[in-house]
């Protein structure tokens, strides 16, 4: 496996990020405007700036074929930004939510998104052609607290959530008029909107950080904040799932995770670097980190004088500079992203 | 993308921030039992306790020190009165002290290696941080009334505590009590890794 590509873009915290379909598009959120970043021979290049919300952006997205970017914010709103020769304009959403909008993504159809809130919602928004604006309807039972993740099954209808009230819960997000009706699959046959396919907690309840489909959606996968990951194989709607499979792991949390095939997850959160869990319905379990170890830039310890060594203890207390963390990221990684798939993933991940 | 406002006093003014508008919302988690959450769990009554108690001094004078800590760590009291809790603290406390400090790793990666073993160890490192709050609690904290237990054997009172008196002649088994916990910790992070304090913080069932 080759290497990782490192762009260092900024010195800020990026809360979201995303490629376009033809990865030439690198959108980031910084503070509260989004940057467009170009590439060119290699090296990205800030292109262009999206300034639209007042507050810090939380989300952003960029439909795969439409090229739209849509946005979302601590100021409550969602923004989807129209590509035109003149640059991006964006349009207002109507998210009717009185907390700050926390994720957003597109649906494989990319006629619709999902915003997860604070106020205990999921909006999903649509566009509506008559009065020519995007309206959103909520899923609001049975959340108890902030929604921190979202991610669409491959059929744009089921969406699956996770929240701080420590469930990763399946929705139908059945929209009439917008999508077509889904095949029955295992989570559920038919699928009226809101209507809850499946709850699931681990045994310790923590925080659920991120949820992710496998790429056939028939499982689905959650990491939640007491460093473990879980899968949970369902059978049929109705019935208690036929494998539920918790790993708790020796490390710190996991914020992110994708699915790299239907035997293997890669996940990163706050050991600033990624792992491998490998599995299927009978097990899995951790197989190690995707950090190579001989990275250029690192390990070549130069050997100190004794004069050095002792000067650097008497100035700062320690003989050797261990501000440095030996992972490409130097902060937690907040999001986990494809970036190229034929047949398996190569991965993208968001730096501090 | 600020909704424009008609600008009054009371706008402009910053009270409205204070106010607490999870207390107006029905809906809110201030206004629901957050316990309703979670599955509930088995109730644990003192009088079970005080039988495994038994058990496990058995398993002890046995010589078997590894199933007698196996033994109160599956049966962690989640559910119970706070005097079944205390007494379990006890009967953890007592066989963690029972353990030569050079058994304590190999043991503890053989129940690590075992199905199931790192939930152990993740109820184990409960008990320990609550060894610890016990002892830097108040020296008087409710001793559990069916606990058969030496009070040599209570961790009471540490250099932890800044408000308690100095170590004096009567602190130094507690201070003992405490280095048992410390360097079982100590062990138990080297094998079961920081997520397991991370679990420890998360979980909801406390012991």
């Amino acid at each position: 496996m080759p290497g990782p590509e490192v762009h260092h873009l900024f010195h800020r915290p990026i809360a979201d990020h995303s490629f376009s379909a033809d990865r030439k598009i690198l959108a980031v959120a910084k503070d509260s405007a989004v940057e467009l970043y170009g590439k060119v021979a290699g090296a990205f290049k800030l292109k262009d700036e999206l300034k639209g919300h007042d507050k810090t952006i939380t989300g952003v997205d960029i439909s795969p074929n439409s090229g739209r970017i849509v946005t979302c914010s601590q100021d409550r709103n969602a923004l989807v930004w129209e590509p035109s020769p003149t640059g991006y304009k964006p349009t207002l959403v109507l998210l009717r939510i009185a907390r700050a909008a926390t994720f957003v993504r597109w649906s494989p159809s990319e006629t619709k998104f999902a915003v997860g809130s604070g106020d205990r919602v999921i909006a999903v928004c649509y566009f509506e052609e008559e009065n020519d604006w995007w309206v959103s309807k909520h899923l609001k039972k049975p959340i108890r607290s902030t929604i921190t993740t979202v991610s669409w099954h491959p059929n744009g209808v089921l969406l699956a959530a996770g929240s701080t009230d420590a469930h990763a819960r399946v929705f139908s997000s059945f929209i009439k008029g917008v999508d077509a009706r889904p095949d029955p699959s295992v989570w559920g046959e038919r699928l009226p909107f809101n209507t809850v396919c499946g709850e699931f907690m681990n045994n310790s309840a923590g925080w659920v950080h991120s949820v992710a489909f496998s790429p056939s959606g028939d499982a689905l996968a959650f990491a939640a904040h007491d460093s473990s990951i879980t899968v949970v194989y369902p059978t049929a709607p109705e019935q208690p799932p036929r494998a539920v499979i918790s790993i708790n792991t020796q490390l710190l949390p996991f914020m992110s995770l994708i699915w790299s095939s239907e035997s293997e997850i890669v996940a990163a959160g706050y050991d600033c670097e990624a792992f491998r869990f490998q599995g299927d319905a009978s097990g899995w379990q951790l197989s190690g980190t995707l950090e190579s170890k001989g990275r250029p830039g690192l390990g070549d310890e130069r050997e100190e004088s004794a004069l050095n060594m002792f000067k650097q203890m008497d100035l700062k207390g320690k003989a050797k500079d261990d501000t440095q963390l030996k992972t490409v990221h130097q902060n937690t990684i907040s999001t986990v992203r494809a970036y190229e798939s034929n047949d398996g993933n190569v991965t993208q991940f968001s730096t501090e | 993308m600020s909704i424009i406002q008609q600008h009054t006093s009371a706008s402009l003014s910053d009270a409205w921030r204070t106010i607490n508008i999870d207390a107006l919302d029905p809906d809110s988690s201030q206004n629901f039992d957050t316990t309703t959450l979670h599955p509930p769990l088995p109730e644990i009554n003192e009088a079970d306790v005080r039988q495994l108690n038994a058990q496990v001094r058995q398993l002890l004078r046995g010589g078997d020190a590894e199933g007698a800590l196996r033994g109160c760590l599956e049966t962690p009291v989640y559910n119970g009165s706070e005097s079944a809790k205390e007494a379990h603290l006890q009967t953890v406390t007592e066989v963690l002290q029972s353990i030569k400090a050079s058994d304590m790793s190999p043991m503890l990666e053989r129940i690590h290696q075992s199905p199931g073993g790192s939930e152990l160890l993740d109820v184990l490192i409960k008990y320990l941080y609550k060894g610890m709050a016990a002892s830097a609690g108040a020296s008087g904290a409710p001793r559990a009334a069916g606990s058969r237990t030496p009070s040599t054997l209570t961790p009471q009172q540490t250099g932890f505590s800044q408000v308690g008196s100095r170590p004096g002649s009567t602190n130094e088994s507690t201070g003992a009590a405490m280095s048992v916990i410390l360097s079982w910790h100590e062990k138990v992070i080297d094998i079961a890794g920081l997520g397991s304090i991370g679990r420890c913080m998360t979980d909801w069932r406390k012991v």
